[in-house]
């Protein structure tokens, strides 16, 4: 007699395909697990270590330039794009993924000191030194750019002479106007050679100008009278200015949060200020041991990197008192402009050395298409870094970075100061009547006032 | 709006002043343009000089023509002149007269200003001026202005203290003068106005003088007047009243601010209104902020989906490319190609009839192949094994016959087959290595059903087959059958022990009793034999008999048994021992509860029941004679049972008769033998039982024997002495730990462990160095800073002591000691977006891991804060309207939270994260 049974293979009803792992059917009854919270702290740990294992933030260089980099300006409509000028006058596209110069801008007699893009990508705008603002025809990236010859140059659509040198060019988002900065703050059509509007409040230069891509019609600038003045193009009038104790040397606006902004400063820090609230900043982002030369936020609003006069690199969060990360290599002199890719996945850095860095965001991230159970795993490292990051272990681990020698001395030099000035202000405090010597928290104290 | 907001804040009378006076830039410039004209008009007959410099004028060329002509019509024709000297005169603007309001004459321009400063005209007249002065000057100095405010302030302040107004005006006047250049006239204008209601000159009407009000001293038009004409006409009341009603609520045109102060308001309400329009974003960014995650992964255009779409935007580019262009879209090529299709088709044509003929050759074809396939489908489909194996038959045979006829298939055939031997010589692929016969075989093949112990036969013949020599090949087939069988009883015989002889023997001996047995049965029913006497002697003689064979029987039973225990060991052993085993033998050797011979007794009694046989191990002779042996079984049974049922029945009537039955019923030795069984447990019980009894026996005298009041095993035996106590708890507790002392051993435990965790400072000891031969530091001593600080070390660990938990309880030692282990897993502060300690351990209280949450679950917790792909543009927010009140996952398209908990964020720099991760409930 024939006995039928009933078999069934377990890999046959629990696979999706032939290549997938055999799925294993868990019991979640907390009770047989006791150990859950060891195992998941052990395995945070780990990933701590891993993740110090497989940081390798620098992708490459990218080498052309024969003078310093002062600016650079990315493609908010193509990726690879990556615009770049120099202190001679030489203004370059890069083709990030190659790594190479796609192509040149001969023009400007001196130093070129702001580069931007429209929001479109078709124009490029530059100004410097030789006050002057061309503007420029930025080639259609197409599949086949990299086989081209790399010495094509191109031709200025347009060269407006102007009565001062410039320092710094913005251009505004999902509109055809543009501000340069200089003697005075001008805006710009891209089809007339004269400014549309100029304002003028103070007489200091100005030095660094910055679109509200959020609020396009709004901008601040930050000007050598130690001043952050912001500007309302719908009333054709600045609003407000603030005066600090030291120079802002670049700001940036948190593209996900139009009233936010962020000041490099010439003391090392930068501030997060609400527009609103000009009296004090939101946040001060300390760690570098050097003046803050430039400033660019992520396209997420999460995060934005720092270059500093230090020779390094520094990644904060946007709420975030310390960097997140500290980049540097022995090779890079001082960092002149940072820029955050339009993907939020790169870093890029022009320096004193003539050359551009390109860096990952996120150090110890994989590049390359991602397998979704590798996906997963790399989630849940993350999560549970996360969770435990504050246990003294796993803190010491993330936190720790190899720094060099001078930036180490540096920085302590600089902690030892602090603690003297605060251990003075303290005693000073304690000796004289209560009540007589107030503090101002750290967010106040480097601001001046605000004039209206 | 911004003058409201400073009206709020200011509250200084200087400041009120000032914002009285907002002013509008460009009614101040009107007003200025104006002020020539005006002046023509009103205050032109009064004075001849400044006459000549107002009002509309020649210009200078046709004025001197004009004098040339006529010298003396100066006054007639004063205002051509006017007009030129207008044009000429640089210092026309400075020499201007005071203006209107000043003067008391502008009611045309705005009375109700006039009604308003007349009690303090004096101040206002010099604020007004001095505004003319600051606009031609652009608003230099606002300093300059304030201070003059100031003076007014002051000169006024002193006027009205000396009380005497004539004396007062004069002064003013003065300076008034001084300050302007102008003739006092200009200022006290207003007083003669007044008392000159006699006019030296009728002005003709013109369209400078409308009115005959010049001769009330007011040259100038009121709206009243002009209103009065329509009187009577539809719409001049709501005229008149709307008229009123602007008269009423008109304000004081003022002074304009300098630009500076301008700029500063103006420069509040940009910021007050980019202030406002930026705080639309905050719901948005709020939350985002709180958002779990924020997704930035979604909208992915990632351009070219198909190959078409990529192909369709191909340029060529390079010299090749541009060739292989020009060549493809070449006119020649193209005509040429469609030509030639065009000749091709029309080669193609073919008849219908061709076509039909074509189409049902195929339909045919592939008919035959469908037949075909579901024949092939069917055959597949038969499991029936004597049709595989004829099927196989009929192959072989076809294989033969082609053997036969092809001397090249024979050969081929031997060769497969030379292959085949060396390939089991190798492998011995049959001889039992699989897997599967190993596995028979360790079972045993007795426990096998034929079919596998014949498929095991005819693998191990396949082996002989093929290790067989060449030789010997043909032959083996035919004579196999027949020679296996020979050699195994050859096998048995050789391979058999003594034992297996005897048995065989007393088996043998067995059948033959039996056999008498049988025969003995058979009673003759005719002849000599048949007679009574003769059936009486042989029954006689056949029950003699049948008891000499019981008897015989009965031996070659226990005998035979007792060979089979000894034999199957033998066997065993020998089943172990013998390094090759054959087959045959193998049968025999394993040990199998029934025993050998029973399968021949089967054999050679087919006739009797199967069942006994099953049943009945030993008892072979029973199968026979089934009613003799039933008898016999049942008699021994029950004489057995009698003895021990009789008690049972005694004890438990019930289960013990049911018993009995069944074993009535069935007969079994088995059961009998347990009953056996049980009997001698019992035997063994009451022995056991008996030296128990004989011990406590003993117990009892000995314990009888050394009675005296002794304790033995702390059991008191009867008290003998009257006069004892029973000692009190305490007593007993000291008895009880007579030997040890535990309070001070504690107290020693809690000073070692106190000395551990606050460990006692060193002593100073002289120090190694200098002086240490000489013995100076012995007559000085120690440093002073030594003992001095080995005293605060002291002090120092008596406020540690003091200040420990345990500090004021005696019996109790609380360990604060730190576990270095422990501590890798604690915070020493709370972390700092948390609030409460609770909070955080919750946070972290909670697996996320795969391993303890169900798929669905894992993602949600493990979500990153911000989920992008690397290669996709992310734009700057845009606007969209937020409701606070709904859920963040409804309104986002790209940002959605994966799961309801919702993970507080902090907000801002200085906000609270009050994160509490959410927990899986299990189900």
């Amino acid at each position: 007699m024939k006995v039928k049974v009933i078999s069934r293979s377990a890999d046959e009803f629990t696979r999706e395909r032939s290549q997938d792992l055999q799925r294993v059917y868990h019991n979640y009854d907390p009770n047989l697990r006791p150990q859950e919270k060891g195992v998941e702290y052990v395995r945070a740990l780990n990933a701590a270590k891993l993740e110090k294992i497989f940081a390798r933030p620098f992708i490459g260089a990218m080498d052309g330039h024969i003078d310093a980099v002062s600016c650079m300006a990315k493609n908010p409509n193509y990726l690879r794009g990556l615009f770049s000028g120099s202190m001679d006058g030489d203004i370059r596209l890069w083709d990030i993924a190659s790594r190479r110069t796609v192509c040149h801008y001969p023009g400007h007699q001196g130093a070129v000191r702001g580069l931007t893009v429209s929001t479109d990508g078709h124009v490029m705008v530059s100004c410097g030194v030789d006050c002057t603002v061309r503007l420029w025809n930025v080639p259609v990236a197409t599949l086949t750019d990299s086989d081209d010859s790399p010495d094509n140059s191109a031709e200025p659509l347009a060269t407006y002479v102007w009565k001062n040198a410039f320092w710094a060019v913005d251009h505004q988002w999902d509109g055809d106007l543009f501000a340069t900065a200089g003697g005075q703050v001008d805006i710009w059509n891209h089809n007339r050679s004269q400014p549309v509007n100029s304002f003028q409040w103070g007489t200091d230069t100005v030095i660094s100008i910055k679109f509200n891509p959020g609020e396009p019609n709004v901008l601040a600038t930050s000007a050598s009278d130690r001043s952050i003045v912001l500007y309302d193009l719908r009333m054709s009038s600045p609003a407000r200015k603030v005066i600090m104790r030291t120079r802002t040397n670049a700001i940036s606006w948190n593209p996900m949060e139009p009233m936010n902004f962020t000041a490099a400063n010439e003391d090392c820090n930068c501030y997060s200020y609400d527009t609103r609230k000009l009296e004090e900043a939101k946040c001060v982002h300390m760690g570098h041991e050097s003046a803050v030369m430039d400033i660019d936020y992520s396209p997420t609003g999460r995060e934005f990197v720092t270059g500093s006069y230090d020779r390094t690199i520094r990644i904060f969060q946007y709420n975030g008192g310390r960097s997140r990360e500290i980049y540097h290599t022995k090779r890079m002199q001082r960092v002149f402009c940072v820029k955050f890719s339009c993907d939020a996945s790169y870093v890029i850095s022009g320096s004193d050395d003539t050359n551009l860095r390109l860096w990952k965001a996120k150090a110890s991230e994989q590049l390359g298409v991602l397998h979704p159970r590798e996906r997963r795993k790399h989630e849940y490292h993350e999560a549970i870094k996360n969770r435990y990051k504050h246990l003294p272990e796993v803190k010491r681990i993330v936190r720790h970075r190899h720094l060099p020698r001078p930036i180490y001395k540096a920085a302590a030099l600089r902690r030892t100061m602090m603690e003297a000035e605060r251990r003075k202000v303290e005693r000073r405090k304690a000796h004289s009547t209560p009540g007589s010597i107030l503090t101002a928290p750290l967010r106040k104290r480097r601001i001046i006032k605000e004039i209206e | 709006m911004a003058g409201k907001k400073r009206e709020a804040a200011d509250f200084t009378t200087a400041m009120a002043e000032r914002k009285r006076k907002v002013p509008d830039s460009t009614k101040d410039r009107s007003k200025s343009i104006k002020k020539p004209n005006k002046f023509n008009k009103s205050g032109g007959g009064r004075d001849d000089k400044r006459r000549s410099r107002s009002g509309p004028r020649l210009p200078a060329p046709l004025r001197k023509v004009l004098e040339g002509i006529n010298p003396s019509t100066d006054s007639l024709n004063d205002s051509d002149e006017n007009i030129s000297s207008d044009e000429a005169n640089d210092f026309y603007e400075y020499e201007e007269p005071l203006p209107e309001e000043e003067s008391g004459k502008n009611r045309r321009f705005d009375r109700v200003e006039n009604y308003l400063y007349e009690p303090s005209d004096r101040m206002v007249d010099e604020n007004v001026f001095s505004e003319d002065d600051d606009d031609e000057n652009d608003y230099d100095g606002s300093e300059d202005r304030a201070s003059k405010i100031e003076n007014s302030h002051g000169r006024r302040g002193s006027s009205k203290q000396l009380s005497d107004e004539d004396e007062d005006d004069e002064r003013l006047l003065r300076v008034l003068q001084g300050v302007t250049g102008m003739p006092s006239e200009a200022f006290e204008g207003k007083k003669k106005k007044k008392k000159n209601v006699v006019i030296s000159e009728a002005y003709p009407e013109s369209e400078y003088n409308p009115s005959r009000d010049v001769l009330n001293g007011n040259g100038q038009l009121t709206i009243e007047e002009l209103v009065d004409v329509l009187h009577g006409e539809p719409g001049y009341d709501a005229l008149r009243k709307g008229i009123h009603t602007t008269d009423k609520k008109s304000i004081s045109i003022q002074a304009p601010l300098p630009k500076v102060e301008r700029e500063k308001l103006e420069r509040n309400a940009v910021y007050e209104q980019s202030k406002k329009d930026i705080t639309k974003w905050e719901p948005l960014v709020k939350m985002n902020r709180e958002a779990p995650s924020l997704y930035f992964d979604e909208d992915t255009n990632l351009g070219f989906s198909t190959v078409g779409a990529i192909a369709s935007g191909f340029e060529p580019r390079t010299e090749f490319e541009k060739k292989m262009a020009l060549l493809v879209n070449d006119d020649k090529v193209k005509e040429a190609y469609n030509e030639d299709g065009s000749k091709l088709l029309e080669l193609n044509k073919i008849s219908v009839e061709e076509y039909l003929e074509d189409r049902n050759h195929i339909a045919k074809m592939r008919n035959l192949l469908f037949r075909h396939e579901m024949k092939r489908k069917r055959i597949k489909k038969i499991k029936s094994k004597t049709y595989h194996r004829l099927l196989k038959k009929d192959r072989l045979k076809a294989a033969s016959a082609e053997m036969l006829m092809d001397p090249e298939a024979a050969k081929e055939e031997a060769r497969k087959q030379e292959f085949k031997r060396a390939e089991e010589r190798m492998t011995l692929k049959h001889k039992n290595s699989s897997k599967w016969a190993k596995r028979i075989l360790q079972r045993g093949l007795n426990a096998q059903d034929d079919g596998t112990r014949a498929a095991i036969s005819e693998q191990l013949h396949q082996h002989a087959l093929l290790t067989r020599k060449m030789n010997t090949m043909k032959d083996s087939s035919s004579s196999s059958g027949s020679d296996d069988s020979d050699e195994e009883d050859v096998d048995e015989n050789s391979a058999g022990s003594d034992q297996d002889e005897a048995s065989k023997l007393f088996a043998k001996a067995k059948e033959k009793t039996l056999k008498v047995l049988q025969e003995d049965d058979e009673v003759p029913t005719s002849g000599v034999l048949s007679l009574p006497f003769m059936v009486r002697g042989l029954k006689k003689r056949k029950e003699e008999a049948v008891e000499e064979a019981k008897l015989a029987l009965q031996e070659y039973e226990s005998s035979l048994k007792e060979l089979e225990d000894t034999g199957g060991e033998e066997n065993a052993k020998v089943g172990i021992t013998s390094g090759r085993r054959v087959f045959g033998v193998a049968k025999r050797d394993v040990p199998v509860p029934g025993p050998s011979n029973k399968m021949k007794t089967d054999d050679y009694y087919r006739n009797t029941d199967s069942e006994d046989d099953l049943d009945e191990n030993i008892d072979v002779g029973n199968g026979m004679k089934n009613d003799l042996q039933k008898d016999i079984n049942v008699d021994s049974g029950f004489l057995n049972e009698d003895a021990e049922s009789f008690d049972d029945v005694v004890k438990d009537p019930g289960p013990k008769t049911s018993h009995d039955v069944a074993i009535f019923a069935s007969g079994t030795w088995k059961k009998m033998k347990s009953g056996n069984k049980v009997d001698a447990n019992i035997k063994k019980s009451t022995k056991v039982g008996k030296p128990v009894l004989q011990n406590q026996e003993e117990l009892a005298e000995e314990s009888d024997t050394d009675s005296e009041g002794q304790m033995v095993d702390g059991i008191l035996s009867a008290a003998p002495k009257p006069s004892y106590e029973l000692p009190s708890q305490e007593e007993l507790v000291r008895l009880a730990f007579a030997g040890d002392d535990v309070e001070d051993d504690f107290e020693k435990d809690k000073q070692e462990i106190l000395n551990e965790e606050n460990p006692e400072p060193e002593k100073p000891n002289l120090i190694p160095g200098w002086g240490q031969w000489t013995h100076v530091q012995r007559k000085k001593g120690l440093p002073s800073w030594m003992l001095e600080e080995h005293e605060i070390a002291k002090r120092k660990r008596e406020e540690a002591l003091k200040k420990r938990k345990d500090a004021h309880l005696k019996h109790v030692i609380i360990s604060e000691k730190l576990d270095k282990k422990a501590e890798k897993l604690h915070t020493k502060t709370l972390p700092y977006p948390f609030t409460s300690k609770e909070v955080f351990e919750q946070s972290i209280r909670v697996p996320v891991g795969p391993e303890f949450n169900p798929a669905t679950a894992v993602g949600a917790l493990n979500q990153p804060d911000v989920k992008k792909k690397s290669g996709i543009i992310i734009k700057p927010i845009k606007f969209e309207e937020v409701n606070p009140h709904e859920k963040p996952e409804e309104h986002k398209e790209h940002k959605r939270s994966g799961n309801n908990q919702k993970t507080n964020r902090r907000k801002g720099a200085g906000g609270k994260r009050v994160g509490v991760r959410p927990v899986v409930v299990k189900s």
